[in-house]
């Protein structure tokens, strides 16, 4: 989708060359392609995050930004926040450049698939992905629903709202793949965020909402709010949340996780991404990794380069279906 | 309770903690101050300096940022007309033509009163009843929402200046703005030609530096430059006479910026907005507002810094943020490995008391720095106006980039610069479309959500007795002033024809 404009791949050209002279002959054929040992990370780094201060994606830059830090040595990551997809054009804009990243989750599926932007996954290098978050079917303390079979009962007959934060987020996704496997259809309330969610659950002004764990921990620990499933095949190992049936056991045969990942621009060589990768492999061996994982309750389920885009490529498809909608 | 607080003011009391609120108070006003430039970049830019404090003394000084910045912000609107926050708007109405009368001591100094006291009883009603206040807030959902918004149109006409169609026609620009970016309820792209960055909407600051600051400059080049104001110091002070016009309107500026700032979303332009639309209702000095009334000055900046100080109502009782900058500061929370939620009072009790201590001690800090200092800022009118222009451009084109980190702001902020001249030259008034925009972006969302609720019918109003209260209300200033009105005249014509028929009499 992108074109590397004619100066950038000669310039590339003669880093390689100068960088291994054995290279020369490979670099005119096909950019990319072509392998330098000798590159290594170093000085400052840009994480893009197509998102405010504070959020998830924000979170997570910070996290993988200061975790890379740790890994490699006289590296600094600076993070810079972007109003949702300018966040993207950022990204694209620097395309062949080894310095830059951002911290994506699964709207960089979500968001081609629905909007009209001139990006889709393929236009990226991924590098790594970190683990899953995943979707809890959440309802108030006082709810008359007990369990996700009953709210898909209720909805068969009933109106049954739910709040939606996003219309490419992965509440979005999960309502309508339900609505497709068990053929009830949901109201629909929209918001701007998971926290307004949050309050319309507690004011009883929506009846379920779909949410991240970690939106809602504090909720769940204070008995205001309910995980009533997780659209997932097991259940969680986290000690709060165990006792949270899945979707499959309740008979919605709808399971779907959200990726937490970084990837790098377009046009980066082989080499850059490879040691990229061998940054993050290092990174998910640390504590801060762990920790990050379990602050936020993800599954780490973490996946490097070809891998990642590989899992990225089925998510694409899993999701085509749903968007044709 | 007593057992909380000292716990708090010990904790907050601390050399360390003492200095990094002080601060965060300091950076935030100036923060404030700089046109563009508002609370929740100067938080979200700030926050990776925090990462090697303790959470305490992290988010004490984080707060301390957001209300010092709710300080600064007046300065400029008094000053030079250019709000440094968009909830200063309503400042530049009268504060302004204080400031070309001479008076812009007084005005700066009655902001600072009016937002300490609003910012003490706020912080008094948190300590002592955030939780039910917090349970009441929970049952203003979108219907609630949607009827406010209604009643802030209605409350438009009576803001627009001398007149009510050119106030509703800058609103009507406003909320056409609003609609540019994709639709929140269908993801529908509207009004984006294909632009990236224009798909999430216009940026509110970016229109708020071009129209206020470089519209401000650019009409000031126009009509020539306007003169240093000289000032004895008496006029200066805050006479007794000031202080008694603003007690009242202090007091209900407080409380329609506390009430506003305890719903969750309740954002604080929205309540200065209110307050000070109430105010020109209400006050025995309405004639004046627009041309310079002290209560303008003193009811808006009273509510903005009530609402600030709200907003942590919902955030600390229930974890939701109550506004954009409490939004940054509850992702500062899980940051430092806390979990916002209902539990965080229990949990964290040094954390929530020390900080709500550290409230009362930095809002003291902002009222020594600030009285003090209204007659100095005020001689900053001394200087000829081409000695501030550059640096009311920077400042704003700075701030217009630094909100998003985006260079497409910086071309909106020019281009509403121009906007705002013209609109300046043609006499329409400013602070409707901005107005129009923040209630433009609420409106439609809370309509789709109130629609949605009731499964497409508006019916549901009928069953949520707050929003059935406030549209009555709305209704009520929309009829009453037109029957008065009408009766006024009628009772004009009467006597006037009274008069002229006595006047016979006396010929024959």
């Amino acid at each position: 989708m992108y074109t590397q404009p004619p100066q950038r791949r000669l310039t590339r050209c003669f880093v390689i060359a100068t960088g291994s002279t054995l290279l020369l002959g490979a670099c005119g054929a096909s950019v990319g392609s072509g392998g330098d040992d000798d590159w290594t990370p170093e000085g400052r780094v840009t994480m893009l995050v197509p998102a405010g201060a504070g959020g998830g994606s924000d979170l997570l830059a910070r996290s993988v930004g200061s975790g890379f830090e740790d890994v490699v040595s006289g590296l600094n990551v600076n993070v810079e926040n972007y109003d949702g997809l300018p966040g993207y054009a950022q990204l694209q804009k620097a395309a062949g450049d080894p310095a830059v990243m951002l911290s994506a989750e699964s709207s960089l599926i979500t968001v081609p698939q629905l909007a009209d932007v001139d990006f889709d996954y393929t236009s990226f290098t991924p590098i790594f992905k970190l683990g899953d978050d995943r979707a809890v079917l959440t309802v108030s303390e006082g709810s008359e629903f007990s369990s996700c079979s009953e709210v898909i009962g209720a909805a068969e007959s009933d109106q049954v709202q739910v709040g939606v934060a996003s219309a490419t987020g992965i509440d979005a996704a999960v309502t309508l793949l339900t609505e497709q496997a068990t053929g009830v259809e949901f109201e629909r309330v929209p918001f701007d965020a998971g926290s307004e969610l949050v309050t319309s659950l507690l004011s009883g002004d929506i009846d379920i909402a779909l949410l991240n764990p970690g939106e809602v921990i504090g909720q769940y620990e204070a008995g205001k709010l309910k995980g009533l499933c997780v659209f997932a095949e097991d259940r969680y190992e986290y000690d709060q949340l165990k006792d949270i049936p899945t979707s499959v056991e309740e008979g919605i045969d709808v399971t779907f996780s959200q990726f937490r990942g970084i990837i790098a621009p377009a046009d980066i060589t082989d080499a850059e991404r490879d040691a990229w990768v061998e940054v993050a492999e290092e990174f998910t061996e640390s504590d801060a990794y762990d920790e990050y994982i379990e602050q936020n309750y993800l599954q780490p389920n973490a996946v490097f380069g070809e891998e990642f885009s590989t899992y990225l490529e089925e998510m694409a498809e899993s999701l085509s279906g749903v968007s044709e909608q | 309770m007593w057992d909380n607080l000292s716990l708090g003011f010990s904790t907050a009391l601390t050399p360390e903690n003492l200095l990094l609120c002080f601060i965060g108070v300091l950076a935030g006003t100036i923060i404030g101050l700089l046109p563009g430039l508002g609370a929740t970049t100067g938080v979200a830019v700030l926050l990776p300096l925090t990462f090697t404090l303790d959470p305490v003394s992290a988010l004490i000084m984080l707060a301390g940022i957001y209300y010092g910045a709710q300080y600064g912000g007046t300065i400029t609107s008094v000053l030079i007309s250019t709000p440094g926050e968009p909830n200063s708007i309503m400042t530049t109405l009268d504060g302004y033509q204080m400031a070309r009368r001479g008076r812009a001591g007084p005005a700066l100094a009655i902001a600072a009163v009016g937002s300490f006291f609003a910012a003490i009883v706020s912080l008094i009603l948190l300590a002592l009843v955030a939780p039910p206040l917090a349970q009441i807030a929970l049952k203003f959902g979108p219907p609630e929402q949607l009827a406010l918004v209604v009643l802030g149109f209605v409350i438009i006409s009576t803001v627009s200046g001398d007149s009510q169609i050119k106030g509703l026609l800058m609103t009507a620009c406003g909320v056409l703005l609003a609609t540019v970016g994709i639709d929140s309820a269908t993801g529908t792209t509207r009004f984006t030609f294909g632009q990236l960055d224009l798909l999430s909407g216009i940026s509110l600051i970016a229109v708020v530096v071009g129209l206020f600051a470089l519209g401000e400059v650019l009409a000031q080049l126009s009509i020539g430059e306007a003169k240093p104001i000289r000032t004895r110091l008496r006029e200066m002070l805050l006479s007794k006479e000031d202080l008694r016009r603003s007690r009242a309107p202090i007091m209900r500026g407080t409380g329609v910026g506390f009430a506003f700032g305890a719903l969750p979303g309740g954002g604080s332009t929205l309540a200065s907005f209110i307050a000070y639309g109430l105010e020109k209702r209400v006050s025995p000095n309405r004639a004046e507002f627009g041309k310079g009334a002290i209560e303008g000055v003193a009811a808006p900046e009273s509510a903005n810094n009530a609402a600030a100080n709200a907003n942590f109502i919902p955030t600390l009782v229930l974890g939701i943020p109550g506004g954009a900058t409490t939004a940054v500061l509850l992702g500062a929370f899980t940051l430092y490995g806390i979990t916002p939620g209902p539990l965080l009072f229990e949990q964290q009790p040094t954390l929530v008391w020390g900080l709500l201590a550290s409230f009362f001690i930095g809002n003291v800090i902002l009222l020594v720095l600030n009285l003090p200092m209204a007659p100095v800022f005020a001689q900053l009118l001394r200087l000829p106006y081409g000695y501030l222009y550059p640096l009311i451009l920077c400042s704003s084109l700075l701030g217009a980039f630094a909100e998003e980190n985006a260079i497409f702001d910086v071309w909106v902020a020019i281009a509403f610069g121009i906007v705002g001249y013209f609109i300046f030259r043609v006499g329409l008034p400013v602070a409707p479309l901005v107005i129009g925009m923040v209630l433009g972006a609420l409106f439609e969302k809370t309509l789709v959500q109130t629609s949605s609720m009731g499964s497409g019918s508006f019916g549901i109003l009928l069953d949520r007795p707050i929003a059935l209260g406030i549209l009555a209300v709305a209704a009520l200033l929309l009829v009453v002033p037109a029957v008065l009105a009408r009766r006024r005249r009628l009772r004009v014509a009467h006597t006037s024809l009274v008069s002229s028929e006595s006047k016979k009499d006396t010929h024959v």
